[in-house]
């Protein structure tokens, strides 16, 4: 540790102002040094960074650069609209990043996130200081920022996921859409099935209905039968589900360096699975019954 | 001395059915009374109507003319429901093919018309068990039909026909698809049925079941050409 290391380093256009970090965790912190920057895990990971070590930043690879010390590694957020990028990033305070690649205050686009500790809110940029107070939201805080500051706009963190998602909300409805018609697909195929497997036990049926067992009787009995197959069923479904999604979030979260979760088997999933199977399970099973029970009983026994 | 009152009485059944657009009179115009405790076989060649006889003693088909009427109560007449419940427990039948449930075990077989009659489950067990020892299966009252031989099934098969108390057992061809050792241990198994007080009307092709029968009754065309009392009551 505070061994100087030299680093040319991808600066992004995301920023976040002051120690505080947008969308990020700390995961250690150190006694800041003159000049502080943060590094995500992922870059820590490979360049085998420390909390505290001494790193040299610079715009092009090989000049001289700036020493700092890093104050603390980060973790990313959850966020789809990350999961595909492979950069290493670093968090530099706004006022450092400018020095860095003399770029005055010709910054296009930056994130605001408002600070619970207040006390050590920072200016906001050269020649605007706004005040944040504790437990203020980003939203009121970039409303004040932009009815403050003239030449930029200031969005909350949340507004800029939201936005940089919007991929993920086709996809999302891609899915929905390919879900439904497995669904249809599915009960079309639940309810011929069940209705084979109710007619290979015609014989049982019809002499079940020769020796006076009423149609109710029947009826009933097949479709608890076919509800008890589909409750179990969708169980069975819901645990393979269940399986499948830790396996596919276990295999991703690795190989994407992420905590996005890929799959998920939510209750309200497991509630609608079941309650359709079940609708299913009966509806099917009542055609079924009916079909039959509707049938004379020696043509049933095959006479 | 005052003759048994009559447990089944047919008057003028006629049974038409149409095939390929012809006309078939599978029974024609037939009468029969049965008195209780009477065992009687119906014998004829095939398509001589004993089947299709069978079928409206039991209220599973419903003559084109004429009256039945069984234990009094006009069998003819009755819609599908009521139908049904009297062939639950006016009724007993004895198939050919046995036709037990394959999931369910000899008790429960035997159960199974008496659950469905809301006949109260300590009762019905104990009837099954009953019944069961009654045919000779009281040490398989829980095998599966898969596990039990084509005699064994047949017995099973003949103490749930006997679970509701039926008025009348009707069996077709009940040695039919068994040998002729097992087929000798049914008859048995019948004649005793019948000398404990079972009324019993058969359909057979089988010389040595009809030749056990109190009452032979001969069919021809879908009439009755001969009707023989072997041993009275």
């Amino acid at each position: 540790m505070g061994q100087l290391r030299p680093l040319s380093l991808l600066i992004c256009a995301l920023l976040s102002l002051g120690a505080g970090v947008a969308q990020a965790q700390a995961v250690n912190a150190a006694p800041p040094a003159r000049r502080t920057i943060t590094v995500d895990e992922r870059l820590a990971t490979a360049a085998g960074l420390a909390v505290g070590d001494l790193v040299t930043v610079t715009t092009v690879a090989g000049t001289v650069g700036d020493s700092v010390r890093i104050a603390a590694i980060t973790r990313r957020g959850a966020d789809p609209s990350e999961v595909a990028r492979s950069e290493f990033r670093v968090r530099l305070h706004l006022e450092h990043l400018q020095t860095i690649t003399r770029s005055g205050d010709r910054v296009g686009r930056f994130a605001v996130q408002s600070r619970t500790n207040g006390a050590n809110a920072p200016a906001l940029s050269r020649g605007v200081s706004l005040p944040v107070s504790p437990g203020v939201s980003a939203a009121s805080v970039a409303a004040d920022i932009n009815a403050t500051a003239f030449g930029f706009r200031a969005y909350p963190a949340v507004e800029v996921a939201v936005e940089t998602s919007a991929t993920f909300r086709v996809v999302n409805r891609f899915h929905r859409a390919i879900g439904i018609i497995t669904i249809v697909a599915s009960a079309i195929f639940l309810l011929c099935i069940t209705l084979l497997k109710v007619d290979e036990r015609r014989r049982d049926i019809g002499a079940l209905r020769l020796l006076g067992v009423s149609r109710r009787s029947v009826v009933r009995a097949v479709v608890l039968e076919s509800s008890l197959v589909a409750l179990v069923g969708s169980g069975m479904g819901a645990g393979f589900g269940w399986a499948a999604s830790a396996i596919v979030n276990w295999y991703y979260q690795g190989f994407y360096d992420t905590p996005l979760r890929f799959a998920m088997v939510t209750p309200g999933i497991v509630a609608f699975a079941v309650t359709l199977s079940l609708v299913l399970g009966v509806v099917s099973g009542y055609l079924a019954a009916q079909r039959l029970v509707r049938t004379a009983p020696l043509e049933l026994v095959g006479r | 001395m005052t003759s048994p009152p009559l447990v089944l009485s047919a008057r003028d059944v006629r049974r038409d059915y149409p095939v390929a657009g012809q006309p078939v009179h599978a029974v024609r115009g037939l009468s029969l009374d049965v008195s209780e405790g009477e065992w009687v076989a119906v014998v004829g060649p095939s398509g001589s109507g004993k089947s299709t006889l069978l079928n409206l003693l039991g209220a599973i088909d419903r003559p084109s003319g004429g009256s039945i009427s069984i234990r009094g109560q006009d069998v003819a007449r009755m819609g599908d429901a009521e139908a049904t419940r009297f062939r639950l427990t006016g009724i007993g039948f004895v198939f050919q093919r046995f036709y037990l449930m394959p999931t369910l075990t000899a008790a429960e077989n035997v159960e199974l018309p008496m659950s469905e009659a809301k006949v109260p489950r300590a009762e019905r067990e104990a009837r099954a068990k009953e019944l069961l020892r009654y045919v000779g299966l009281g040490e398989r009252t829980g095998h599966r039909p898969f596990q039990l031989s084509g005699g064994e099934q047949q017995r099973v098969a003949i103490a749930r026909a006997l679970a509701n108390r039926p008025a009348l057992l009707l069996a077709d061809e009940p040695t039919g698809e068994l040998d002729a050792r097992t087929g000798t241990e049914m008859i048995t198994l019948l004649d005793r049925l019948n000398r404990d007080g079972t009324t019993i009307v058969t359909v057979t092709h089988d010389e040595a079941l009809a030749g056990a029968a109190r009452r032979v009754v001969h069919m021809r065309d879908g009439a009755i050409v001969d009707d023989v009392t072997v041993r009275p009551l």
